[in-house]
């Protein structure tokens, strides 16, 4: 979930004011200026790609790993690609309108449209904002917390956060905190698992007629392909000014930040493959069950791993979901936004951080939820929501007046349309086996 | 922040989309749009964009009776399909403004149009105000018969609101934005940075007209998009630019600019400004670096002489600067210099190396003033070199330039009196 990095990105823009904190400025040449750059985003970069796996990201990739071993493998590569495609387009749009999504489907296509496409973002922002908190509890509960003491208290620290903005320290800490998910590759390599299998699952799509199968499929794809975050891959453009000189460069970044994140995704599944699947642990239900794919690498110590990676990965998100929500929020119905970019100086924005924080919070804390059930679910409804947006986004990226001579060309309307026409046909399947029969 | 509430207010949104009907009532088709005019306080309705049997007629105000809720009515009867043209200073409210941002003049801010609010105001059909608050959209949400019925609430005065038409496809369409004059350059600055980078060159442009504050503005914006706009301007606009601005100011407007312009730039300032740019940028405007112009010749030493004169001839630089011509070797470093009277005297097959054998003297650029005119008396020079460590001509210091710093400062003020430069 690459589109994590830019949105962390525009987040802390936003927080300063609008100020580039690490942007070089005057006597810095050129040259200097994208040395930076390319060493930031190797770097840290990367690392923040890989926070975007988050609490639902880990829960799916384990349940896959677990469920079905290697054999979705080659559905990563397929969503990769998508994603790719994908964040190209809200890349492009970005630099090319200087707009952000929310914005542009106001303005092209009316206030309809726009609250429909903004209701679905917002379902899908509440839900990953539950699985957040969920996460936190989860991740705290390995460390014999309960969730109804470490929940509310992570929320309070992160509201006051948010309200007080000085996030920029915490959220450092956080992304480190996931550098702990690192241990997924080498703990997929120490599990020694048959590369043979790997690869032909990689190359070779195998498909199960099942219902969990669908579910897992689509929550995959929910997970990967956040629908969020395609929003914010487009703002951090908008907020950081990049032109369409600068594109191919903002190009470069999405597509290695969406291989990158990808592989650690695909890490994952394996680790679970490798282990849990192997000694026939086919269903996750807990965290504690989940963690075991690292005990290869971390031994008696891979509970405490997990739980480190889980609690930065989970903070990080809850911390910047409500933000972005509330920044959708103002971009549909045109509230203040922009100069008065303090977060305390707008009321409708402390409103949706708080109702936003405080439902996720009450979620989590209800007694004996089953949490890697509830992150999984919680990606099913972002997969099923994902082909609203990517329709809006496919059609803005292809408009002649809107993009000029950088409207999608041939070859991206394939994809973006096959991905378009798949994400779409798996949301249908799966609400007429919803309708069909009951969930799960 | 002006609100008004005018007894008959029209929602745009509920008047597109209803019927144009001719004298007796009949239907004739829907209304897609309306046309303004903008540029005054209340801008006038100056027709209709209508779809009459499947094709976009325009039909201009002079044919308008009436303008309402789900019906606009004509004067006469009949329908004289014209094509819709914009012309200058036109644009359509719903494409166009409804649903995009507007400036807020009074409170400096950027606003979305959820509705446009149109009354009839000394005769004629005007947009009075943009509704930028819930109402405004609800309406627009729910089904038309009760949005007909929804009370109009308070709405934002149109004189105190300057919509973005950068957007508007017409070529050159360029709409004078005079309310912008009204904020403060930091105000500006402020708009700019909130807006999206098309509607910030918009504000730029607006603001263009009036070199003073457009120098005042850019003084105020933040790097990130200081550097967008300056960019995408030519070197004769950013040197106009600067030389307008306070000079360290400049030397910042200067630094975002990529490496190779910058000198191009600093050439166009006039020799004042120069200095001092230079002086911030680094270089003390007594030495050598400050003093420098960055414009000579300066050939290899395997070239002709006609190669020579022919550099000569294409070069922009003063002529005072050209009465040395310097020769290089392959590493680029000085090798010898030669008087343009000589180069001219000298055989037409000699290569500049053979005839440049005069070998200059030559100053770093920290090198002081003192330093320079010394060797400009010691040498009998007009010109002298400066070269950076690794003997590479950076630029050349004349005469003219040393006189004006050494000369009494009494004897300078006499000559401005005299009227002369």
């Amino acid at each position: 979930m690459a589109g994590r990095v830019s949105a962390l990105r525009a987040f802390r823009h936003r927080l300063l004011r609008g100020r580039s904190d690490g942007a070089p400025r005057g006597p810095l040449s050129r040259g200097t200026a994208r040395l930076l750059a390319v060493i930031g985003f190797l770097g840290p970069g990367l690392i923040a790609a890989n926070a975007g796996n988050d609490a639902g990201g880990i829960a799916t990739y384990s349940s896959v790993g677990a469920r079905y071993g290697f054999d979705l493998l080659w559905m990563m590569v397929v969503i990769t690609a998508s994603l790719i495609v994908v964040q190209e387009m809200a890349a492009r749009m970005g630099a090319v309108t200087g707009k952000g999504l929310a914005e542009l489907i106001r303005e092209q296509y009316g206030v309809r449209w726009s609250l429909f496409a903004t209701t679905s973002v917002l379902i899908a922002n509440v839900g990953i904002c539950i699985s957040e908190f969920v996460g936190i509890g989860a991740a705290l509960g390995l460390a014999g917390i309960p969730a109804q003491v470490s929940v509310p208290v992570a929320a309070i620290g992160v509201w006051l956060l948010l309200i007080r903005g000085s996030y920029k320290v915490a959220e450092r800490i956080f992304v480190l905190m996931t550098i702990t998910f690192f241990a997924y590759p080498i703990a997929a390599i120490l599990a020694r698992p048959d590369w043979g299998s790997v690869g032909h699952s990689i190359v070779a799509p195998s498909i199960h007629d099942s219902r969990a199968y669908l579910f897992l499929f689509i929550a995959t794809a929910g997970t990967t392909i956040t629908p969020f975050m395609q929003l914010y891959v487009q703002s951090a453009v908008v907020e950081r000014g990049v032109g369409v000189d600068e594109l191919n460069m903002e190009r470069a970044e999405v597509t290695s930040g969406s291989i990158f994140a990808n592989l650690v995704a695909m890490f994952i599944i394996i680790a679970t493959g490798a282990t849990l699947y192997l000694h026939g642990e086919h269903n996750i239900s807990t965290a504690s069950q989940a963690a075991k794919a690292l005990e290869p690498f971390a031994g008696q110590y891979a509970e405490v791993l997990f739980a480190v990676g889980l609690l930065g990965a989970s903070l990080l998100a809850a911390a910047i979901l409500p933000v972005t929500a509330a920044y959708v929020i103002a971009e549909t119905f045109g509230f203040e936004k922009g100069i008065s970019r303090r977060i305390h100086e707008a009321p409708v924005f402390v409103a949706v951080i708080t109702a936003l924080i405080l439902i996720g919070t009450v979620v989590a804390i209800i007694p004996g939820i089953p949490v890697i059930a509830l992150l999984v679910g919680v990606q099913v409804v972002n997969g099923a929501l994902l082909p609203v947006l990517l329709i809006f986004i496919w059609r803005l990226a292809s408009d002649r007046e809107l993009m000029g001579d950088y409207r999608n060309g041939r070859f991206f309307n394939v994809i973006a349309g096959l991905t378009v026409v798949a994400t779409s046909a798996l949301s249908i399947t799966l609400l007429a086996v919803t309708i069909g029969a009951p969930f799960l | 922040m002006a609100t008004t509430t005018p007894p008959t207010v029209l929602h745009l949104s509920l008047i597109v989309g209803g019927t144009l009907r001719d004298r007796n009532g009949g239907r004739l088709g829907s209304v897609d749009d309306l046309i303004v005019h903008l540029g005054e306080d209340y801008p006038p309705v100056t027709g209709v964009l209508a779809r009459v049997a499947g094709r976009q007629v325009f039909v201009p105000a002079s044919e308008l009776a009436e303008i309402g809720h789900a019906r606009v009515e004509m004067v006469s009867d009949r329908l004289d399909l014209q094509p819709f043209e914009r012309r200058e200073g036109e644009v359509l409210l719903r494409k166009d403004v409804l649903d995009r941002q507007l400036i807020n003049i009074d409170g400096a801010r950027l606003v979305r149009a959820n509705e446009i609010e149109i009354a009839r105001i000394e005769g004629w059909y005007r947009v009075v105000g943009v509704d930028t608050g819930l109402r405004g959209i609800v309406r627009r949400v729910v089904p038309r018969r009760v949005g007909t019925n929804m009370p109009p609430g308070a709405f934002l005065d149109w004189a105190s609101v300057e919509a973005f038409t950068g957007h508007v496809p017409t070529v050159r369409l360029r709409i004078p934005h005079p309310k912008l004059a009204r904020l403060h350059p930091a105000q500006l600055a402020d708009l700019v940075e909130a807006a999206s980078h098309n509607e910030g060159r918009e504000i730029m442009t607006a603001v263009g007209d009036d070199s003073e504050l457009e120098a005042d503005v850019y003084e105020e914006l933040d790097a990130q998009h200081r550097r967008e706009f300056v960019e995408e301007r030519p070197d004769q606009e950013v040197a106009h630019l600067l030389e307008r601005m306070e000079p360290d100011d400049a030397v910042d407007l200067l630094g975002d600019l990529p490496d190779e312009r910058r000198e191009d730039v600093v050439r166009l300032l006039p020799p004042v400004q120069r200095r001092r740019v230079r002086a911030l940028a680094g270089y003390d405007p007594a030495t050598a670096g400050g003093l420098m112009s960055p414009e000579f010749v300066c050939l290899y030493a395997q070239a002709s002489k006609a190669e020579a004169i022919e550099r000569i001839e294409r070069s922009r630089a003063p002529a005072d600067t050209l009465a040395w011509v310097y020769v290089m070797n392959l590493d680029r470093r000085l090798k010898g210099a030669i008087a343009l009277a000589d180069l001219l005297r000298a055989p037409s097959d000699g290569k500049m190396g053979d005839v440049a054998t005069f070998l200059p003297p030559r100053v770093s650029a920290e090198a002081g003033l003192e330093e320079v005119a010394r060797l400009m008396t010691d040498y009998d020079l007009t010109v002298v070199p400066v070269v950076d460590e690794r003997d590479q001509i950076m630029g050349v210091v004349s005469v003219d330039d040393v006189l004006e710093m050494v000369l009494p400062r009494g004897w300078r003020r006499r000559f401005d009196v005299l009227g002369a430069d």
